[in-house]
């Protein structure tokens, strides 16, 4: 939630403050006063130091947000700034948002078909339901199993049997690789024949009161969605999130309660990142109502942990059988309603003509006509307008870190009984993989992983590593010697190679800083001449890379779309 | 209190709520928070963000909602199963009545049945005030019960006289006024597809000059040239129908189809203005290359027959004329003892909450079944818009033209 428009001037002020000295704590701009690198520069971490006890629940109201991101935060013109949260080397430090895993450590088969699930799985040899499910577009509920656990049940709609259910599946593992909190979700069965009501259960009726949980409220919802041959039901089970629940989080702003959240939220990568993730996977449903903070103790500190909870809209799944332009316009889309109207309809929108191969237990979701360009969720946040190159850059890669058999370790774990859909959600995945390195990794100069040393400066080129570019005719580094405390540069010399290694330049410092721009001459990629800059500081006798900057601090203002 | 009217609340509270956003949107408009503070020396990273947390810890507070938000959180409870009391209704006592305010109060007695006291006026002062109980989840959410009871006063209904071949220069006016009791049970076999229906009501007809600018009718009739003109008639009419419906909801659709037929019985205590009615109809949606467009197609066929030696009064003859028949003509401008009616339209879905559509519409009326033929059609084509949600269209605006000139059309409803 963004500061509320009743919030006083003062307290506005002061939020402005805090938010732009938490620029200056993050950002690599060179303004400061202060020193640019300090000695724990890159942090790997983001701190959480205040104890954050206070934070209150919160849910915003979902017609607000929908009504807010369709027709006001539309017209967000992007700030071109840089992200926030990202340590001096460009990455995003683990923290209570995001842990870095794959791209930045090995990930194997078996770690990735596990992903979130850390504890057992659910009893299905009993349930006792004790809530019904209100948000999201597939019903469910609340209930206890076997072993008395509580489980948050969500079914498949009849139209789309193991489709709803496996991309819960499918999708909590692909984010919880991608570094986001997710729930442990698992797929398990709910027979009714051992299904029992709490005595205690109430449900809201439309009269406003809450009156006992009945078997025909059980009936309302199992009429409504796919039942097994044996009359069973194949359900995901998400376990209950531990701590005390807040509500979701926004993606603007920062909570007003939590002391530890000093980024805007928009100018978070990682919830930038949803951007191209979101594209990946076509997550269409990216609102606050799919998020959960909560609040936890651990190691005698309070926090609140920001957790993406509902990933199911995913992998083509929609709402109905019939809602063929998800991932393709907003509820509400101004040029495409437009130029419908104007061309009575015969202005065919890409969703009215792209081909789907169409399985009951796969939504529509393809890759051949896929641009992650293009791809829209169902409305946009702000954060998703914010992304720059940069951030897709980095989304980009690591999505390319996951390997094709990785990917079909996932959808392996979606336990599609048709090994066809199986086969065709991988390649689909697949597909969308490549394109989304394709564009993104050429997009901007994909040198990374610059390292300095008595070889000379070796770095890789994730656009050619990725197999999407070929190399490009020569690297050329400019170096200079780099003041730390007052952030100017001095120009040393130029060397160049036709290799991701070029040589140092005679008479550079032994000692302090050295700062190289790194170019790429390649003449299908003109984009890659503009250089990245990199810093390193002489460190226990060899160089240590302590700052990496893709793009400049502030991109011109751009109104995205 | 009716599915329509819930979903006119919930478009009118959108659409106010929205305009209002917009006069909101500047001050809740993110901060980018630009501006580098003075930083201060700090030895580490970590410490010069432990700081700026540490500073945040003075100005904490819980997430203030604001107005427009705290009414949408309304909307949220409503869209969630929750209760709406207050709601606007704008069915008006009679077709024709014009421009329609209304306004009903939901009241429940349990869990989900409750009663809806309601009433309308419109500028030509027709007047209706009904309540009614809805009992929506009999039987294991198999079948509703409707029953109301309530009052309408119709000031200037149009007469033009008995055939297709009247001329629109023939207009007279009656009045009616009409207390009226009925019941309606519903019920759904499968819970879905299939319908059952049946209903009985106790009604009072009572004929008076009608005002406005047309002359009252009695001044071009009598009772021997017109069939139940000046009668004062109470009727105990009991129907029965049979459907198949697979419309995703009939209040608006894009697929699936409607095809059903109604048996009504008009018993009249005097014997004089008794009369049968059936009713068929069939709707169908055809959507082409994914909803890109949607070819609707509607036929209707009314037949009313008197039974022995009594005459089915004039007002409750089968007509055509009006915002949901015959577009292009005025409300009940074609009356006799059977009509046809033929629409089709081309509807062109903008986006999920706008539609326009390209319509024509055919019928006659006739004295004999055997002279429903395609011959002397009376027909008129237009273009509408329709504001609608995944259920219902709460609202339609169309311009119709016939040869008798240009209908402008302002519904709460669907065309079919």
């Amino acid at each position: 939630m963004f500061p509320s428009m009743l919030s006083s001037r003062a307290r506005r002020v002061a939020s402005l403050l805090l938010a732009g000295s938490a620029v200056a704590a993050f950002a690599t701009v060179a303004t400061m006063q202060g020193p640019r690198f300090y000695p724990d520069d890159p942090i790997a971490r983001e701190p959480e130091s205040q104890s954050a006890a206070k934070a209150a629940p919160y849910d915003q109201s979902q017609m607000y947000e929908l009504m807010f991101n369709l027709f006001v935060n539309s017209g967000h013109q992007a700030s071109g700034l840089r992200s926030q949260n990202i340590n001096t080397i460009g990455e995003v430090p683990d923290s209570s948002w995001f842990t870095n895993r794959i791209g930045t450590r090995p990930i194997t088969t078996e770690e990735i078909t596990r992903g979130p699930q850390a504890g057992v799985p659910p009893d299905p040899s009993k349930w006792v339901l004790f809530r019904e499910k209100t948000s999201g577009s597939h019903p469910g509920f609340t209930a206890k199993d076997g072993k008395g656990e509580t489980w948050f049940i969500e079914f498949d709609p009849p139209w789309a049997p193991e489709a709803a259910t496996g991309s819960v599946i499918m999708a909590t593992k692909v984010f919880w690789a991608l570094g986001y909190n997710q729930v442990e979700t698992f797929l398990t069965t709910l027979d009714p024949k051992k299904t029992t009501i709490d005595p205690g259960a109430t449900i809201r009726r439309p009269n406003g009161k809450r009156t006992k949980f009945n078997q025909d409220d059980i009936n309302v919802i199992l009429e409504g969605v796919a039942r097994n041959k044996d009359g069973s039901y194949r359900v995901v089970a998400g376990r209950q999130l531990p701590g005390r629940i807040l509500g979701g989080f926004q993606y603007v702003g920062t909570r007003p309660d939590d002391p530890n959240d000093v980024v805007p939220h928009q100018h978070r990568r990682e919830l930038r990142g949803l951007r191209v993730f979101g594209a990946w996977t076509s997550l269409t449903d990216l609102k606050a109502a799919n998020t959960i903070d909560t609040v936890l103790t651990e190691n005698g500190k309070t926090f609140v942990k920001h957790y993406l909870q509902d990933v199911g809209s995913t992998f083509g799944m929609s709402n109905d059988h019939y809602e063929w332009d998800l991932g393709y316009e907003y509820f509400y889309d101004g040029p495409g309603s437009k130029k419908r109207l104007l061309t009575l309809g015969f202005g065919l929108s890409p969703w009215q003509t792209v081909d789907y191969i169409e399985y009951k237990s796969v939504g529509k979701f393809e890759g051949k006509v896929f641009d992650p360009r293009k791809w829209k969720p169902q409305t946009p946040t702000v954060a998703y307008m914010e992304m720059r190159a940069d951030d897709a850059f980095w989304a980009a890669q690591r999505i390319a870190a996951f390997s094709d058999d990785l990917i079909r370790a996932i959808v392996k774990a979606g336990e599609y009984s048709d090994p066809a859909a199986e086969k065709y959600l991988g390649d689909v995945l697949i597909q969308r993989r490549e394109r989304i390195k394709e564009i993104y990794l050429t997009a901007v100069n994909p040198i990374v992983n610059p390292r300095l040393d008595a070889k000379g400066l070796t770095f890789e080129n994730a656009a050619v590593a990725g197999g999407v570019a070929k190399a490009p005719e020569t690297y050329r580094a400019s170096w200079m010697r780099f003041d730390n405390a007052t952030g100017a540069t001095t120009p040393l010399s130029e060397t160049k190679s036709t290799a991701t290694t070029i040589p140092v330049p005679n008479g550079l410092p032994s000692s302090g800083y050295v700062a190289v721009d790194i170019a790429a001459d390649s003449a299908m990629y003109p984009t890659w001449k503009v250089p990245v800059r990199a810093y390193f500081r002489q460190e226990g006798g060899g160089w240590k890379l302590v700052g990496f900057e893709r793009l400049p601090d502030k991109l011109p203002v751009q109104k995205t779309s | 209190m009716d599915l329509r009217s819930l979903q006119v609340l919930k478009l009118a509270t959108t659409v106010a709520l929205v305009l209002g956003l917009a006069s909101t949107g500047a001050a809740q408009a993110p901060s980018d928070s630009a501006e580098p503070a003075q930083a201060a020396q700090a030895p580490t990273r970590q410490a010069e963000i432990e700081r700026e947390q540490a500073a945040k810890v003075s100005n904490l507070h819980p997430y203030e909602v604001n107005r427009a938000e705290k009414l949408f959180q309304r909307v949220d409870t409503i869209l969630e199963g929750g209760t709406l009391r207050w709601h606007p209704f704008f069915e008006n006592a009679y077709s024709g009545g014009g421009f329609t305010l209304g306004l009903g109060h939901a009241t429940y007695v349990s869990a989900y049945n409750y009663i809806d006291v309601r009433g309308s006026w419109t500028f030509s002062n027709y007047k209706r005030i009904e309540a009614e109980f809805v009992a929506p989840r009999m039987f294991n959410r198999r079948a509703q019960l409707s029953v109301i009871g309530g009052w309408r006063d119709a000031t200037q209904v149009g007469f033009y006289g008995i055939g297709t071949d009247t001329s629109v220069d023939d207009r007279t006016n009656y009045r009616f006024k009409q207390p009226y009791g009925n019941a309606l049970f519903t019920i759904f076999p499968t819970r879905k597809l299939l319908m059952l229906r049946g209903g009985a009501e106790l009604s009072r007809w009572s004929q008076e000059s009608g005002e406005g600018s047309f002359p009252s009718i009695e001044t071009k009739y009598t009772p021997e040239s017109l069939p139940g003109l000046g009668a004062e008639v109470t009727y105990f009419h009991t129907q029965g129908a049979v459907g198949i419906d697979w419309r995703p909801a009939p209040g608006y659709a894009r697929r699936g189809g409607y095809y059903g037929v109604s048996l009504h019985d008009y018993r009249d205590p005097d014997e004089a203005l008794g009369f049968h009615m059936v009713e068929y109809q069939a709707i169908q949606h055809v959507p082409i290359l994914r909803e890109a467009w949607v070819l609707s197609f509607r036929g209707r066929v009314q037949n009313s027959s008197d039974k022995d030696g009594q005459d089915t009064p004039f007002f409750m003859l089968p007509a055509l004329g009006g915002g949901s028949s015959l577009r292009g003509y005025s409300s009940w401008r074609f009356r006799d003892q059977n009509s046809l009616l033929l629409q089709a339209e081309w509807r062109i879905p903008v986006n999920r909450y706008l539609d326009i559509a390209f319509f024509y519409d055919a019928g006659k009326v006739a004295p004999r079944m055997a002279d429903l033929d395609l011959d002397g059609l009376k027909d008129d084509f237009g273009i509408g818009t329709r504001f609608h949600g995944p259920f219902s269209t709460p609202l339609r605006v169309e311009l119709a033209k016939s040869h008798e000139g240009l209908s402008f059309i302002f519904s709460t409803g669907p065309s079919f």
